[in-house]
């Protein structure tokens, strides 16, 4: 849909987007990921037109530059306006035909569960309306490309629940969402391609199912200490960890289990449970910050 | 693109209105008028009408344009700007807005200085819009560039740098060029002194140059850029244009464009800082 082609965004000395190669996928939910600082408000800045790359180019891959819906990551507003009139004002800049300004309107306040503050003025909203107004506002015109910078900060869990399904319910719809979240559970749950981000550069990217494809394990736990058999253990493969109690057999070696745990039966260990896994989003980011850190 | 520049006009001049800025900007057209246009005196002729209200207008038009631009450069227009195909709409639309406040306060100021002011024949009437409205963009378009909106780099150090140069530049006369070719003679002098000939003679050669009338008329042609003042300064004070005269306000309005291009171009290729 958009293409970002080797963009580096600087400022002064410090490299905030450091050649950052990387396509937004027609009709996926992207996850952005990455610590504070790691360049994620700059990316959203830059695909928004807010910013220009100091290096590189953001073309369309249409030709097109299509229509974006923002919502940045501060709520800030004018609050002297009431909730309808400032989303009045929003359809009217994106080219929402006049008679159907209304029923846009009150289309994004039922979509974000706000239709009874539309006559509230936004500075007696709370943070979690607010923050639902600031959906609704990047939801209306229904722009292909909606750019949510945190769009369930500040909301309790029920609320967060309800966008995750909205969001879901945009790309049924066939909308395309970039969005950030420090939310691990709720990015696996709705996002359906991955960009990790750490100091202005793409650490991974790809489709979400395949990240957590990635490096499965078996995790063989015992009753005892398994020091006495360690070097054992380490001699069978390179990729078998022994920690106290637990054997984990990573990808070359989960096909030695069968032979792991004879040799555990033989030796006298009781075996209490085996798993086999597949690395979770909080791993693969946990490891992304930990080389960040380093 | 109508309907997007008349809703951000709408809701900018609403924003401007209720704000205290705005709110100051009315008391002090209310005050001006008072101090410049005591109905208790009442006002002597035409041409002060129309100077002292089209100046009004100017330093109304520039302020203005400052603290509408100042509130369009908040972090809450993110939202609306990623929605406008192109970022002149908002320029268009804060420069239409502080313009609209500018003659809702002129145009206050021009009938409160009727109650037992001038008599102000029907052709001055016809006159006075071109005046004021020219005046007014220009002031504005020039507020732009000294707004963090608008501005670039150093590009409002550039604009009135240069602003500045011309002002400077068009006082030079024969005694500035006399004192400068003086000045250029001393320094000639101690080039010579210190065995420096070939320096020295171009230095004298400056001299005599800046003593023949020769700096003078680089103010006589910087003074040109301010023609459009002087010929309606000169227009308002006879009480009539001659055609040569009718021309300065469209004058005005060149500039003003050309600047308002100039600004267009800065604003729509910058990076957007917006402050929060």
């Amino acid at each position: 849909m958009i293409k970002l082609q080797n963009v580096t965004k600087r400022y002064y000395t410090l490299v905030a987007v450091d050649n950052v190669t990387f396509t937004i996928p027609q009709g996926e939910v992207v996850g952005v990921l990455g610590p504070n600082g790691a360049g994620k408000t700059t990316l959203f800045k830059l695909i928004a037109g807010f910013l220009n790359p100091d290096e590189g180019a953001i073309e369309c891959a249409q030709g097109v530059w299509p229509a974006i819906g923002f919502k940045p990551e501060r709520l800030l507003f004018p609050n002297h306006m009431r909730v309808k009139g400032y989303l009045k004002m929003v359809a009217n800049l994106s080219n929402v035909p006049r008679r159907r300004n209304e029923a846009a309107v009150m289309e994004s306040l039922a979509w974000v569960g706000l239709t009874e503050a539309a006559g509230k003025r936004i500075n007696e909203c709370s943070k979690g309306m607010r923050q639902r107004l600031a959906l609704a506002q990047s939801f209306i015109g229904h722009a292909p490309l909606l750019l949510l910078d945190e769009p369930t900060n500040g909301l309790d869990p029920e609320g967060q629940s309800d966008i995750c399904d909205m969001i879901q319910a945009l790309q049924t719809a066939g909308h395309t969402v970039v969005l950030s979240s420090h939310q691990l559970p709720e990015v696996t749950r709705i996002c359906t391609y991955l960009v990790i981000l750490k100091q202005g550069r793409i650490h991974y990217q790809g489709l979400m199912s395949e990240a957590l494809a990635l490096r499965p394990h078996v995790t063989i736990q015992v009753e005892g200490q398994l020091a006495r058999i360690q070097p054992l253990l380490a001699s069978l493969h390179p990729q078998i960890e022994v920690k106290e109690s637990a054997i984990i057999l990573n990808e070359g070696a989960i096909r030695l289990r069968r032979h792991v745990l004879s040799l555990l039966v033989g030796t006298g260990f009781d075996v209490l449970r085996v798993e086999q896994k597949r690395r979770t989003l909080e791993e693969i980011y946990a490891e992304a910050v930990r080389w960040h850190n380093e | 693109m109508a309907q997007r520049v008349i809703t951000l006009i709408r809701y900018l001049l609403r924003d401007v209105f209720l704000s205290l800025t705005g709110i100051l900007y009315i008391i002090l057209t209310l005050v001006f008028w008072q101090i410049f246009f005591d109905p208790s005196q009442g006002t002597p002729e035409g041409a002060y009408y129309v100077l002292v209200i089209g100046l009004f207008g100017a330093g109304m038009a520039f302020l203005a344009t400052l603290s509408v631009a100042a509130r369009a450069h908040r972090a809450i227009h993110y939202p609306l700007l990623v929605r406008l195909p192109s970022r002149v709409e908002h320029l268009t639309a804060v420069l239409l807005s502080a313009l609209t406040f500018t003659f809702l306060l002129q145009g206050t100021v021009a009938v409160l200085a009727l109650f037992r002011g001038p008599e102000i024949p029907f052709g001055l009437v016809v006159e006075i819009p071109p005046l004021w409205i020219a005046v007014d963009v220009l002031a504005a378009v020039l507020a732009l560039h000294a707004s963090d909106l608008v501005t670039s780099g150093w590009s409002r150090v550039y604009i009135y740098g240069a602003l500045a140069v011309l002002l400077f530049g068009r006082e030079l006369d024969t005694s500035s060029g006399n004192w400068i070719g003086t000045r250029l003679s001393q320094l000639g002098g101690w080039f010579f002194r210190q065995g420096w000939s070939g320096l020295g003679n171009l230095v004298n050669r400056l001299s005599q140059w800046s003593h023949s009338s020769g700096v003078s008329s680089i103010g006589d042609v910087l003074d040109v850029a301010f023609w459009p003042f002087h010929a309606i300064a000169a227009a308002v004070k006879a009480g009539f244009f001659d055609p040569r005269q009718a021309l300065a306000p469209s004058i005005l309005l060149l500039y003003a464009t050309v600047l308002f291009l100039l600004a267009a171009d800065l604003f729509s290729t910058k990076d957007l800082f917006l402050t929060e």
